[in-house]
């Protein structure tokens, strides 16, 4: 976390002085961008940073379920399972994936190449059913589309 | 000043003030959860919501965090009022369970007080409520039921606002919505942890050393000082009614302990808190008691007892007292009555800081921890509890001496309630009342004077101290 700190000094400037706390939030996201997660070391260094209570940081952690303290998958498959993508078959999406993965929603496989999670309203409900994969939307997913997504993210995996 | 009508009352209150204050001031009861008089406002619960009259109609709003306006009319209990809190309610019992009957606050408890106040119906929701577990174990001295907790926020608030430990939070969203300590376990350093079982408007937080150990109604308080340090906080001693005596094996363990402490609200000495020490004044005043008047370790007739440190002390050619910190200023009035100046009186500290004790703190706690030390020294002033080598008697009123300090040949004579190895070591010992089977006052250090009744008989082999020390005094022969 400590190499982030010039980059959380510019984002203090945004910020009238005595609202530390306003940062955990963006230091928080800025983190598990760099590392995947957010580790007990960086609770412990963004306290130090920002002098605000452990327990404001935490709360913030435990608020938001996108952060997360523990590493995941290569890849992370987050389904929605709103309104609009259900209407459009968002249960096959995620059945068919658990079957395909071979895990359940909150679950990485055992190579450690995916994460399946099932989310609220991604905000793209005109191209329900959506798949986020990592940081990228997916979109008017078949199962079909969905198969072939599945292959090109194995055959990437097994690339590396 | 703004003026305003509340209920029909004109009152004058300062600008800047909320609605929920000035109403208070002028005796008007507005119904809160989360609100508290030291506390910060976060405007959570709505259930202090009142009615402000407008063109007419009414505009529903919450009274702590409405400041009061010129010209204001309000109503605490028009109907449009009456129906809002009876739907705050049903949200508010929303996941709550319901479990009055095996709830320790059941009593007590201003959920309960409110919904037979203001809702009187069952649940509207078809739902089935959110379960969690009912003994989630804070720290050590707190467990928290998460099921009844209704979110006000209050120990939250306590922890960062008045105790300063950031000891807790909520975790998670919405109906998930948790207390919990924090990860690093500041909350279990917390001194002032216990706090938060009073501020709890529900059954969620509650202490394991009382859980499930009484109703509260067959308790009553009785009025104390804490004797654990010099500051004197006023507490509630609450101990089983007379009228609810429990026909026990050990009567004396059932119905003459101290079943739990409460702070007695006193702005001159501790505002609406105490520290955890003086929650477990039911340790400290519960301890083994001396169980009878001794000569030399032998035991005596009180009587016979009394007789001979009579006869020691007017025999004595140098005769010092250690007088004690934890006397009333009644029990030191009378000591120095009785003795005037024939003893050499100085003023000792029964108790010093135990390890792991906080021993002072910028908020009550003090370094010394005897409740008395001002009151005794305004008496028998500021000597160091030192002993003249050429001391031929020592008497020596209550605990925590070293007795290798009293000079060899001199003759001891003790009064101590408790039951103490030096007891035996004394030429006589008399065993003494103790704090909560008298009444009287201690001066704190800032010289503000508390009193404390008496909450149990003294047990027959206990002397009392100011009778005793004018019968201590008499010229041998006398009469007791």
């Amino acid at each position: 976390m400590r190499h982030l700190v010039p980059e959380f000094e510019k984002l203090k400037e945004r910020y009238p002085a005595g609202f530390e706390a306003s940062l955990v939030l963006p230091c928080l996201r800025r983190i598990q961008e760099d590392r995947g997660f957010v580790a007990e070391e960086d609770i412990v260094g963004l306290v130090d940073y920002l002098g605000v209570p452990r327990i404001q940081v935490e709360e913030v952690l435990s608020y938001y379920t996108m952060l997360r303290r523990k590493p995941i998958g290569r890849f992370h498959l987050q389904a929605c399972r709103n309104i609009a993508c259900s209407m459009r078959g968002a249960e096959g999406v995620v059945g068919y994936l658990r079957k395909r993965l071979g895990i359940g929603p909150g679950e990485t496989t055992p190579d450690g190449r995916f994460t399946l999670s099932v989310v609220e309203c991604l905000g793209s409900c005109g191209t329900a059913p959506v798949v986020m994969v990592n940081e990228a939307y997916h979109e008017d997913m078949s199962l079909e589309k969905l198969d072939r997504l599945v292959d090109e993210l194995a055959a990437a995996g097994e690339g590396k | 000043m703004p003026r305003l009508t509340i209920d029909g009352r004109e009152i004058e209150a300062p600008a800047g003030q909320t609605v929920m204050d000035a109403a208070r001031a002028a005796g008007i009861f507005i119904p809160y959860f989360c609100w508290h008089p030291q506390l910060s406002v976060p405007g959570n619960c709505r259930i202090c919501v009142v009615g402000v009259e407008d063109k007419g109609g009414e505009w529903i709003d919450i009274a702590c965090n409405m400041p009061v306006s010129e010209g204001m009319v309000v109503h605490t209990n028009s109907e449009g009022v009456r129906q809002r809190r009876k739907d705050t309610l049903q949200f508010i019992t929303l996941n709550h369970p319901v479990d009055c009957g095996i709830c320790d606050k059941a009593g007590e408890c201003t959920l309960q007080d409110y919904h037979y106040e203001y809702n009187g119906e069952r649940s509207l929701s078809r739902d089935a409520k959110n379960h969690e577990t009912k003994h989630h174990a804070l720290s050590p001295r707190i467990v928290l039921d998460n099921e009844r907790c209704i979110q006000c926020t209050r120990c939250v608030r306590f922890t960062r606002e008045v105790s300063k430990s950031n000891g807790l939070g909520m975790q998670n969203r919405a109906d998930h919505s948790l207390v919990r300590a924090v990860e690093d376990g500041s909350f279990a350093n917390d001194p002032y942890s216990d706090n938060v079982i009073d501020l709890c408007p529900v059954g969620a937080l509650l202490s394991p050393s009382f859980l499930h150990k009484a109703r509260v109604w067959y308790l009553k308080p009785t009025a104390s000082v804490c004797p654990g340090c010099a500051r004197g906080c006023t507490v509630n001693l609450w101990h089983r009614r007379p009228e609810w005596r429990l026909r026990a094996p050990d009567m004396r363990a059932q119905n003459e302990s101290i079943d739990r402490v409460t702070p007695l609200e006193n702005p001159a000495v501790n505002g609406p808190w105490i520290c955890n020490k003086g929650r477990d004044l039911a340790k400290l005043l519960g301890r083994a008691r001396a169980e009878g008047a001794m000569l030399k370790g032998r035991a005596a007739e009180l009587q016979g007892a009394i007789a001979m440190a009579r006869s020691l002390i007017a025999a004595a050619r140098k005769p010092v007292a250690l007088v004690s910190s934890w006397g009333s200023n009644e029990e030191l009035a009378a000591f120095r009555a009785a003795f005037g100046e024939r003893l050499d009186a100085r003023v000792k500290a029964d108790h010093a800081p135990e390890p792991g004790e906080v021993v002072e703190d910028a908020i009550l706690i003090r370094a010394d921890k005897n409740p008395n030390t001002a009151g005794a020294k305004a008496i028998f002033g500021d000597a160091p509890p030192d002993i003249p080598k050429d001391a031929d008697l020592v008497l020596v009123w209550g605990e925590g001496l070293d007795f290798n300090r009293i000079p060899a040949g001199a003759k001891i004579v003790y009064l101590n309630a408790w039951l103490q190895p030096e007891n035996g070591h004394a030429d006589v010992f008399i065993p003494i009342s103790i704090q909560t089977e008298r009444s009287g006052h201690y001066t704190n250090f800032a010289g503000v004077t508390s009193a404390f009744a008496k909450c149990f008989p003294k047990p027959a082999q206990a002397a009392d101290a100011e009778t005793l020390f004018a019968s201590l005094a008499l010229a041998p022969g006398g009469g007791p």
